[in-house]
């Protein structure tokens, strides 16, 4: 359920981005950054990543579930990806933190 | 028209292997009537059959790459050979076409496929109106063939833990019967990661099933009311 | 009796895969492909929004052969697992579920995704 919930925002997101670039692209720097740290933008794309991490998390873990078998080699995988994604999100949140 | 046929003696042969028949095919032809017209070459040559027009369910085989019903699929499918047979995937051999259909069946009455009822039962007829019966067909027809099962990748990797689009379109049969009066137990018999939630939507039951069932939406209603329930 | 385990047939290769099944094993791979890019969608923004210096240097790497060729695999991966999503969306809602709409839609996802990704390649640069 939280894998098609998040999967709705992230599809409204990225096509609301993508025509962004398309039709508007950023100059430079400025342009963009201005664009990113005003509230709401920021507010949306801080959501982008956190439903980012949460689809990707549940779709690979689904992916671990199906294939891998043994329950240690499981536990290691599904670990990995968890830290995998904790970090990418950590680093995110530094980057969009910088912003402000 | 060539005939190449998976032959597995466990008595006799280490690996399987392929054999090629040379079998005269005329208009009306079915590929039950090939392997028989085998058998009557080879006695050794088993596989399952029975009621040689498609609703017993025991003579499902893969042929070309496809789950099919042997009495009813025409040679005149295949226009020029060979035709490779080969048992159902993901299922252990016990020889030639024959495979062990128990997870199959195991996962079928995991399901409690029978009508459960709470109150006394009627004196005649637990009544049912038209619009009540109809919401059963597309599920009733199920003639436990196995070739939607046996083409579900998710069940070829977890067939013991994931149900598998037969029994699922089965519970789905009960759930959705007005007679039955177990929703709730049927539903929690249906939580974890495993029995319902492998199904990705593949839909290689759908295109698998000889009587044109369709799992994949009886699984849809499942769910649908799986998070009915849960709100 | 042998004491060697029952054999099992299941080679990929000879087993024929719907187009459905197709459409649904490349979402998956398109999906996988997607999560480990993300480190580099975090690192390109990153680099773009350290400065002026660093956004010219994100835009002239875009604009590599190769990058341009890394970045249509990765829009392809996205248009078709967007595409694909799409259509799972409308599956969960009982759209499509049936025959021979659910086949037409497999096939339009196939078709329409690396369409989408040139298109998208074009439009983005």
């Amino acid at each position: 359920m939280w894998q098609r919930a998040s999967a709705i925002y992230l599809a409204g997101f990225i096509v609301y981005v993508l025509a962004w670039l398309m039709f508007t692209p950023p100059g430079d720097h400025e342009v963009l950054k201005y664009w990113l740290a005003g509230l709401g933008m920021w507010l949306a794309t801080a959501l982008f990543f956190l439903a980012l991490l949460l689809h990707a998390w549940i779709g690979v873990r689904d992916v671990i579930l199906d294939y891998v078998k043994l329950p240690g080699l499981r536990l290691a995988a599904l670990a990995t990806v968890f830290a995998f994604l904790l970090t990418c999100g950590l680093w995110v949140a530094s980057i969009l933190m910088g912003l402000l | 028209m060539e005939f190449r046929i998976y032959r597995y003696n466990p008595d006799v042969d280490q690996e399987p292997h392929l054999q090629t028949f040379e079998v005269e095919t005329d208009r009306g032809m079915m590929l039950r009537d090939v392997l028989l017209e085998i058998k009557r070459r080879d006695e050794s040559f088993a596989f399952r059959h029975s009621c040689g027009e498609g609703v017993c369910g025991s003579d499902g085989v893969n042929v070309n790459g496809r789950n099919r019903l042997a009495c009813i699929t025409p040679v005149s499918d295949y226009r020029k050979g060979p035709v490779v047979i080969r048992p159902f995937p993901g299922r252990p051999v016990i020889r030639d076409l024959v495979v062990d259909m128990s997870d199959f069946y195991r996962q079928y009455h995991a399901v409690d496929p029978w009508l459960k009822r709470k109150d006394p039962v009627p004196e005649q007829e637990s009544l049912q109106t038209p619009e009540e019966r109809a919401r059963l067909d597309g599920l009733w027809e199920c003639i436990l063939c196995g070739c939607c099962s046996t083409s579900c990748p998710s069940f070829w990797w977890n067939p013991d833990k994931f149900l598998g689009p037969q029994a699922l379109l089965s519970s789905w049969r009960f759930l959705a019967d007005s007679r039955d009066q177990a929703e709730e137990q049927r539903l929690d018999d249906l939580d974890g990661p495993y029995k319902v939630f492998r199904c990705h939507t593949i839909m290689n039951c759908v295109d698998a099933c000889p009587k044109h069932l369709n799992p994949t939406q009886a699984i849809g209603h499942i769910r649908n009311l799986m998070l009915k329930k849960s709100v | 009796m042998p004491s060697h385990s029952r054999p099992v047939f299941l080679n990929l290769l000879q087993i024929r895969l719907p187009v459905a099944g197709i459409m649904s094993i490349a979402h998956r791979a398109a999906g996988v492909l997607l999560f480990l890019s993300i480190p580099f969608l975090a690192a390109l923004l990153s680099v773009a929004l350290s400065g002026q210096a660093g956004f010219l240097q994100a835009q002239t790497l875009l604009k590599q052969p190769i990058m341009q060729v890394i970045l249509f695999l990765l829009l392809w991966a996205l248009s078709h697992h967007f595409l694909a999503g799409i259509r799972y969306l409308l599956i969960d809602v009982h759209l499509g579920v049936q025959a021979p709409r659910y086949r037409q839609t497999a096939w339009a996802v196939l078709i329409l995704s690396p369409l989408l990704a040139l298109l998208l390649l074009w439009g983005l640069w």
